[in-house]
């Protein structure tokens, strides 16, 4: 009698539950629905600026500035001046260091400019086309030219590159303990590779055995096929322009977002792809647009010190 | 704003796209023919290639008047910031900016000198060498001499072979520079 209240009681907690994740579903697509597309893209583009640009003084100042602007006057978001100020300081800040500048930092400022140039507009369709256009425009070029830099590299091809990441690279000593790569492997390459880069050291033959895994090697050829046909699906679904193709596309982008930021701590460049997929998804798939909505969520979420509490273990 | 110019409204939609692709095309021919770090510069090659400064360093010596090299490895931030600046970018250009900030530093003899180590070809250390290198640190006075030490810049790059599992140091370029070229002005140099 007890077990079969019991199981009566969890079956029903367990529909309830399963009615209220439906309705939580329903309530983000719902969400997505009735969000304003340039105003999102703007205000999302926004919060990218502030949180994960350019460490510079000049673009700190002016991507506070600009967000102070925001808090005081919402309407300011709408004006060309805004994202003018935005873009010029982003690429001031790439021009004083341009070689220093990581690649992603790059698709920051294009994006700046495009809100700028979408804000000379007044009428909503313009604005709404050339952002599409751009989106689509950027999302190819990312994914293609990517995998074409990648198909191009022997380091690459070989799985040299993750293996070498995964032994050397602290942002994936965490991973690696993940897939049972037991850190002291990481750390005695350091040190080994030590050796190779001092002046007062004489390394025989410039050369050295490294103490390796054959997980590492594993995981890495995994990783780079993984990585590099994931990238050129996505970029080349994209170029179709169909629904049918680009359904697939925006899956498989969610699932390279979802999947890339937790080994791989380059949240900008996952923030500024989702800002890209949810324009292209906004209107034609809303059940999309919401999960795109939460994967930026998912992006701050990865930020949390896991690395440090899976290596503390 | 209202743009009613059909040239205006297509000039406007494509300029930021044309200008990302003359800026990948451009990335790109300085990654193949100057070395640019695949990562760095405006393309979409983060995580194409070990092509950055984790394989990419610097071994530097101040090349004193008389011959003599003394390695300089406790450098300052600012010397690593210009010097990683050359790493990724690296021209003989930038690799003098690097020596000439490396150079306007103090850099005095620490009173004890520190032997070569031996290192087998499993990172082992086997044994200190004979020959012995000062130890240079940067002091915080001025230079009683100051423009009379060279600076010799030592690019390396590392090469990892997943399948013999070897990781190889091989030397790219050496950059010597002179006290002439570090500390006169460019177009005294030029005249003379």
């Amino acid at each position: 009698m007890t077990n079969a209240s019991s199981t009566r009681s969890a079956a029903i907690t367990g529909r309830s539950s399963g009615a209220g994740s439906v309705t939580g579903i329903r309530a983000v697509v719902e969400f997505a629905r009735n969000l304003d597309l340039i105003q999102t893209v703007s205000l999302l583009t926004l919060v990218l600026t502030v949180i994960f640009s350019f460490d510079h003084w000049l673009f700190h100042i002016i991507s506070r500035t600009c967000f102070l602007i925001f808090i005081l006057r919402p309407s300011s978001l709408r004006r060309p001046q805004f994202w003018f100020a935005l873009a010029l300081a982003g690429t001031i800040t790439i021009i004083l260091a341009w070689e220093q500048v990581d690649n992603h930092k790059y698709l920051l400022v294009y994006w700046t400019w495009v809100l700028f140039v979408l804000h000379l507009f007044s009428q909503p369709d313009q604005q709404k086309r050339i952002l599409l256009f751009n989106a689509r425009f950027f999302l190819c070029l990312i994914f293609l030219a990517a995998s074409g830099q990648k198909l191009s590299s022997p380091s690459y091809r070989s799985g040299a590159m993750f293996e070498y990441y995964l032994y050397v690279d602290p942002r994936f000593a965490a991973f690696g303990k993940l897939i049972g790569i037991h850190p002291a492997v990481g750390d005695a390459v350091s040190r080994q590779m030590h050796f190779l880069r001092s002046p007062f050291a004489d390394v025989d033959g410039n050369d050295i055995h490294i103490q390796g895994s054959d997980r590492a090697r594993v995981a890495a050829l995994a990783m780079t096929w993984w990585d590099v046909s994931l990238q050129l699906l996505i970029g080349a679904l994209l170029l179709f322009r169909r629904r049918r193709t680009d359904g697939i596309a925006h899956v498989l982008l969610l699932f390279f977002i979802f999947t890339t930021y937790i080994p791989a701590p380059v949240f900008g460049f996952g923030w500024i792809v989702a800002i890209m997929g949810f324009t292209l998804a906004k209107n034609k798939f809303p059940k999309i647009a919401g999960v795109y909505i939460l994967c930026f969520f998912a992006i701050l979420i990865y930020q949390l010190p896991w690395r440090d509490w899976v290596l503390a273990m | 704003m209202i743009i009613r110019s059909a040239f205006s409204r297509w000039f406007l939609t494509l300029c930021v796209p044309c200008v990302a692709l003359l800026v990948v095309g451009r990335q790109v021919y300085l990654s193949m023919h100057y070395g640019l770090s695949a990562w760095k510069g405006g393309g979409m090659g983060m995580f194409a290639a070990a092509d950055e400064l984790s394989n990419r360093y610097a071994k530097v010596f101040l090349v004193q008047s008389d011959g003599n090299r003394d390695p300089l490895v406790q450098l300052t931030p600012d010397d690593f910031d210009v010097l990683n600046r050359a790493l990724e970018y690296p021209t003989r250009e930038n690799f003098r900016r690097a020596a000439k900030q490396i150079a306007s530093e103090n850099w005095i003899p620490a009173f004890q000198r520190r032997p070569l180590l031996k290192v087998n070809g499993k990172g082992e250390p086997m044994h200190a060498e004979e020959k012995a290198f000062r130890v240079m640190v940067a002091s915080p006075l001025q230079p009683e001499k100051p423009e009379t030490n060279g600076i010799e810049i030592q690019f390396w790059k590392l090469t990892y072979d997943p399948h013999t599992r070897h990781m190889h140091g091989s030397l790219a370029e050496t950059f010597v520079f002179s006290p002439d070229e570090l500390f006169r002005p460019r177009a005294t140099r030029n005249n003379s």
